[in-house]
């Protein structure tokens, strides 16, 4: 009984084991010298889990009497969390150990923000969904401080373990009328009650756990630490943000609505559509004024987390496929956008300013391209791969029946096209500045080339993705 | 070979338009009138060893989609094979002429390579033409109607600095939309109707369209009057009939051996040839039979009185071959395709050597085009004035009637024009048809000799120094003369009897009773002789049953078990016979008198008679009414969607988006992202009040 | 059940009697402090004490972080124990599995705890 409930988390458990393991074992022997080889060690060991977790025969294992889930849509949501947040690790080591940040908590940090995202993508109940939540948060909130010299990173730190914290009350409040009403944490059990028309409490539950879970995946209205903390945190921190936790939250949230409140497709639909809608405006019009690119890059992961909701908000196994699909190259597309934006330094100092990039495409034209076709793709300019994610997500939309939901998208992203479009601008037309340095950092570089590759070659079929995410969403809307 | 004479002129095309550079001018213009001649030579052989019989060449599958199944094919077949014949023999020596009529041209700049882009245009012209007429189904006929109205559009605008020139490039574009569009609602219909586009099928299914009703705009319609009519539309674009032939005299533009190729001989009669190939339903549709006649009469009236005022030598000619195209559909819609076919043939040769006549006047009159400026120049231009009395002679209809020596004995329009005018009296004995052909056949000879008279007898006018040194053109623009004259003197003779001859000989030569004759060959022979006699006048529909009718799409046209129009054709009165030939003397005397033995009394008669002058001088006013019901209104409402729609809602609206609107929000959402962690805290707060009070209200 | 008021109070004697001794010993000492005591006041000594601050004064004074360290330490193990007491409360009713995932749950506090250690948060310099 035990034993295959262990079985099942075997990965969580083998990445706690590892993450503890090495705490311990580097802080009473190298401590920070030996910081750049758990870097190297963590990236190969969640590169392993995630190739272990792809590789699990296809089916569904409960463990804990249904508090976790093994099923093929948490697989997916896992391994692109465990590949998103070792891509991260691995870009983030010249970063930090060029500006001495590189201390060996930070892997083990991630490491153990990926097990809270693990938990939280496999919650089964409301009580794991917590514990996972809070797991992640915790790491999340103490590496977004880790420059602990810097006012701004230590503010960001503060600002999301406020904010966190208030939004952790509101998921608990809603999470304990849910339970109320419901008479369970499992969300095997509420879907039972949660049937047709909802009670006050079960409503008033939902929306404060739709409130909590905007909040992790910075939906607006719920989004305001996204650009501070986003800008405040060291850059590669911030490339983590933007990619391996919206990733489990997203997956999270859609966990929640259909394992819990399938029934009520009617009442979260409404939700999640008017967060989609606000996220995607605010998103897209607030970014225009941005310069600095990190907070550009908040207000983009805003609205592009408008987009996943507006497929999450079809409530249809469609639905569900395209919100994976597009959380897919989302992230793929940030990765590569990071890679970039951690090799714009001048004298070895950050530059966040965009006007930096003027004429870059004389210096580096091939990083121009890359760095192009990213933003094309991230504007959604056919026929890039962001443009087949959101063509997804607007396709299930519009056969929900949310006509208005993908009208009001396709007008919120040729609103936001215009930032993206004025990097590019910045980059073939502008006027000359001073020189970025010209690193050379075969990671990064490898990192943006290989984006923008997938960005132009996963036209042909999204190399394969459709079919796995079909399986997945499969797995979760039955 | 059918796949080589096909194909050369796009090999010609190619090289000559991309490969010149590396060939040089030169070579390359010869590469491209090579192969023309190539495959004008192979057309002649294909044509003189043709057997009548109807044959498909696979070139390859095109499209599988559905019921549609269309491939690349040849049908060979007697109208392609004649078509070929006309379209490569004219192109061939249109080319040729070419090296000399292009040598020299001022509208293009010193060193500025012009003669490769225009042998290019030539040579991809004829392969759209060829491809238009060797297509097997309605979609490569539509392909290649498309590929000749490009070229002509880049041939008639070649003149790229001159600004008339663009203009009529484009003018004959749209109007030629008009007439495609009733093409490709006609395709349309028939596709819905017989599920296919292939000719076999559609011949096969002809009789049952008259049997079916189909609804199209506001009311139903017979289905064969339907098609038939809209495919005539096309027809008449192309073909630059009355209402939509205003492009015709403005594509005058072009370079002359343009004119002589695409506007005279080989594109403008391809709404001709589109009516023949598709007799099978024409034959069905008697009401639209009625109008191609009416509107093929109307051209042929219209056509010949705006060409008596004409100054400009070239539009005469040009409203020539629009009132001569009026002949042709006379003769197709009275349901006498082969005579169509006939006078297509001889028109194609007489009219195209009086185009490059017409050049050969221009070229040595450096580009003087105003034949109130000419006169007395068949001294200067000896060869020239014999060719275009030639044509002359052959447009007017010289020969001499009544005379049949197994034959008529006339230049090639005597013979062609006059079987389509006793064709359209036993259509319609005293039918309007005739008499309006009779008028125009003396207008035509009036203003044909006007022409000739004007230019080259009576004394120089114009530019003294341009007489001077006016000069005959060059070898190389005689010999396509020649040629053709030679084709304008004995095409008609030559070719009666199969076109013209007895109804037998006409089938037999289409390939429409060759396979009658193994079915039935002993009713074939018990009628043969009746028809030899020719003079039985109620031989009607007896012989009908003798052997069976044929059947739609069997050899290359069809004429229905009623249609005896070709029969009574050779029964007409005598009268109607010599009418012609009156109305040509008496066009020919009123023109003497007026430009030779009084010269000047036209000036006075138009002086006189100004209204009625400037009527036939502004081409009917058509132009102006155009301008006034579409073009001006089209124009004012284009200014207004450009000024109003586009200028102010749209630009005016997204500018005012993208610029007033959405910055104010970018502002406000910038300023509430103030940094204090309690107005964070605070908009969620108001965020999740406002979710709250939401779903309570709209949830259950 | 019956049970006579006798009885409830024998019950609660031993409570009464612990609140008179405690009422006792704090009237002795205050009593001991008055009379025993060396008086000599001055601002410093006679003001309130709490914890190093004034007890009435600005809040927003800058105070040192490590106070913060030694409350948030405090408050994991607090809670910890806090966790421990129902467990052991209902020990006997706990299985195989209850007992070893609170051993695991003590395994991984005392990663942490000796982590802290290392890393020095304990040391107050």
């Amino acid at each position: 009984m035990i034993g295959s409930d262990l079985s099942i988390i075997l990965p969580e458990i083998v990445l706690s084991l590892y993450a503890m393991a090495a705490l311990i074992g580097i802080v009473y022997t190298g401590k920070d010298a030996m910081a750049s080889l758990a870097t190297w060690a963590t990236t190969a060991v969640l590169v392993a889990m995630a190739v272990f977790i792809a590789l699990q025969p296809a089916g569904t294992d409960v463990a804990f009497g249904g508090m976790f889930i093994d099923d093929g849509f948490a697989r997916f949501a896992k391994v692109m969390i465990l590949l998103a947040s070792a891509a991260v690790l691995a870009m983030s080591h010249d970063y930090m150990l060029r500006r001495d940040l590189l201390r060996f908590e930070y892997p083990i940090l991630v490491t153990l923000a990926v097990v809270g995202m693990m938990l939280m993508v496999s919650a089964g109940d409301l009580m794991a969904l917590y514990v996972g939540l809070e797991l992640q948060s915790l790491s999340l909130y103490v590496v977004a401080s880790l420059r602990r010299d810097s006012v701004k990173s230590t503010e960001a730190g503060l600002k999301y373990f406020v904010l966190g914290a208030l939004s952790s009350g509101l998921l608990l409040y809603g999470a304990s009328l849910t339970y109320g009403y419901a008479g369970t944490t499992l969300f095997s059990g509420i879907i039972e009650s949660a049937q047709g028309d909802l009670s006050l409490g079960l409503l008033f539950g939902l929306v404060f756990i739709s409130a909590g879970l905007a909040f992790k995946v910075s939906a607006a209205p719920f989004h305001m630490w996204t650009p501070d903390v986003y800008e405040g945190s060291p850059a590669p921190v911030t490339a983590f943000f933007a990619t391996a936790p919206k990733v489990a939250a997203m997956a999270l949230f859609a966990r929640v609505v259909h394992d819990a409140f399938g029934g009520a497709v009617g009442d979260w639909q409404q939700v999640i559509a008017a967060l989609s809608v606000v996220s995607m405006f605010v998103g897209a019009i607030a970014a225009i004024g941005q310069t600095n690119i990190k907070r550009l890059m908040a207000y983009s992961s805003i609205a592009h987390m408008g987009f996943a909701l507006m497929g999450l908000a079809a409530g249809t196994q469609l639905g569900v496929q395209a919100m994976l699909i597009y959380m897919a190259i989302y992230v793929t597309m940030n990765i590569a956008a990071f890679a970039f934006i951690l090799g714009m330094t001048r004298d070895d100092a950050l530059v966040t300013d965009i006007s930096a990039l003027n004429m870059y495409s004389k210096r580096e034209p091939l990083k121009a391209v890359a760095l192009l076709v990213i933003m094309f793709s991230l504007a959604g300019v056919p026929p890039l791969v962001g443009f087949i994610g959101k063509l997804y997500v607007l396709q299930a939309a519009y056969d929900a029946g949310l006509a208005w939901l993908a009208v009001a998208g396709v007008i919120a992203s040729v609103i936001g096209a215009f930032y993206y479009l004025r990097i590019v601008y910045y980059m073939y037309f502008g006027e000359e500045v001073d020189e970025l340095d010209n690193t050379s950092s075969p990671v990064l570089s490898g990192f943006l080339l290989a984006g923008a590759a997938a960005m132009v070659f996963g036209i042909v079929n999204l190399f394969g993705i459709e079919g796995i995410a079909q399986a997945a969403a499969a797995t979760l809307v039955n | 070979m059918e796949t080589i004479l096909l194909f050369a002129p796009l090999v010609g095309a190619l090289i000559c338009g991309f490969g010149w550079r590396l060939i040089g001018e030169t070579a390359a213009q010869w590469t491209a009138t090579g192969l023309l001649f190539l495959s004008a030579l192979l057309s002649w052989i294909t044509f003189l060893t043709f057997d009548g019989q109807t044959e498909s060449i696979q070139i390859l599958r095109w499209i599988e989609s559905g019921t549609l199944s269309t491939d690349w094919a040849i049908r060979m077949d007697r109208l392609t094979a004649i078509m070929l014949i006309v379209i490569t023999t004219v192109s061939a020596l249109v080319h040729l002429y070419s090296f000399g009529y292009m040598a020299h041209d001022d509208h293009f700049k010193e060193n500025e390579s012009y003669r490769p882009r225009f042998f290019a245009y030539l040579s991809f012209f004829t392969f759209a033409m060829l491809m238009l007429v060797t297509a097997d189904n309605l979609l490569q006929l539509f392909f290649g109607w498309e590929g000749v109205g490009v070229a002509s559009y880049l041939l008639i605008g070649f003149y790229i600095r001159k600004q008339s020139a663009g203009a009529a490039a484009i003018k004959a574009f749209v109007v030629n939309r008009v007439g495609d569009f009733g093409f490709l609602l006609g395709i349309f219909g028939i596709y819905l109707l017989t599920d296919s586009i292939q000719f076999d099928v559609i011949f096969a299914n002809a009789a049952d369209l008259a049997s079916i009703n189909l609804e199209f705009l506001w009311r139903e319609w017979n289905a064969a009057n339907l098609i038939a009519f809209l495919l005539f539309i096309g027809a008449m674009g192309k073909s630059a009939q009355f209402i939509l032939h205003t492009w015709l005299p403005d594509a005058m533009e072009g370079p002359t051996p343009v004119s002589a190729l695409i506007h005279a001989a080989t594109m403008v009669t391809a709404g001709v040839f589109l009516v023949c190939r598709m007799s099978p339903i024409m034959e069905f549709a008697d009401w639209t039979q009625n109008f191609i006649v009416a509107i093929g009469a109307l051209t042929a009236f219209f056509a010949a009185t705006v060409g008596l005022v004409q100054n400009d030598i070239k539009r005469v000619i040009a409203y020539s071959t629009c009132s001569q195209l009026g002949y042709m559909f006379v003769a197709a819609g009275v349901g006498v395709y082969s005579v169509a076919m006939f006078h297509l043939l001889t028109h194609a040769f007489f009219k195209a050597m009086l185009f490059l006549g017409a050049g050969s006047v221009i070229h040595g009159m450096h580009h003087e085009q105003d034949m109130r400026n000419y006169g007395g120049l068949r001294h200067k231009l000896p060869w020239t004035f014999r060719a275009m009395m030639i044509g002359t002679l052959a447009i007017t209809g010289v020969g001499i009637p009544l005379l049949y020596v197994g034959f008529p004995v006339g230049f090639a329009g005597f013979v062609s024009k006059d079987a389509i005018i006793e064709s359209a009296y036993a259509a319609m004995p005293g039918g309007y048809a005739f008499w309006v052909l009779v008028a125009a056949a003396a207008m035509t000879s009036f203003y044909s000799w006007r022409l000739m008279f004007l230019t080259f007898y009576g004394e120089p006018r114009g530019d003294k120094h341009t007489h001077e040194h006016a000069h005959e053109s060059p070898t190389v623009m005689l010999v396509p003369l020649g040629v053709l004259a030679i084709g304008a003197v004995l095409a008609g003779m030559v070719w009666y009897k199969p076109f013209f001859g007895s109804e037998q000989s006409v089938e037999a030569y289409f390939g429409v009773i060759e396979k009658q004759e193994k079915k039935a060959e002993i009713g074939f022979t018990l009628v043969a002789p009746a028809y030899a006699a020719g003079s039985d006048d109620d031989h009607g529909d007896d012989h009908g049953t003798s052997y069976p009718d044929p059947l739609p799409g069997q050899g290359a046209i069809y004429m229905g078990p009623d249609n005896h129009v070709l029969h009574e054709a050779h029964l007409v009165p005598k009268w109607v016979k010599v009418a012609p030939f009156i109305a040509m003397v008496l066009g020919f005397a009123l023109s003497w008198l007026m430009y030779i033995r009084h010269p000047g009394s036209a000036a006075k008669l138009a002086e006189q008679q100004r209204p009625l002058y400037n009527f036939l001088l502004n081409k009917w006013y058509v132009d102006e009414i155009y301008d006034f019901i579409f073009v001006n209104p089209a124009r004012r409402i284009g200014h207004f969607l450009w000024k109003k729609g586009d200028g102010a809602t749209i630009d005016g609206g997204l500018n005012g988006v993208a610029m007033g609107i959405v910055p104010y929000f970018t502002k406000k959402l910038n300023q509430a992202q103030s940094g204090y962690v309690f107005h964070y805290a605070f908009a969620m707060v108001i965020g999740i009040a406002i979710l709250l009070t939401w779903m309570t209200l709209t949830g259950n | 059940m019956e049970q006579s008021l006798a009885n409830i109070a024998g019950d609660y004697l031993p409570i009464l009697v612990l609140l008179a001794v405690a009422i006792g010993l704090g009237l002795v000492l205050l009593l001991a402090a008055a009379v025993a005591a060396v008086q000599n006041p001055d601002p410093e000594k006679v003001s309130a004490y709490e914890c190093g601050f004034n007890a009435f004064d600005d809040a927003r004074m800058k105070f040192d972080v490590r106070f913060y360290l030694v409350a948030i330490l405090f408050i994991i193990f607090d809670l910890e124990v806090a966790f421990l007491f129902p467990w052991a409360v209902a020990f006997q009713d706990v299985s195989m599995v209850g007992f070893w995932s609170m051993m695991v749950f003590l395994a991984v506090l005392t990663v942490g705890f000796a982590y802290e250690w290392k890393k020095g948060a304990l040391e107050w310099e």
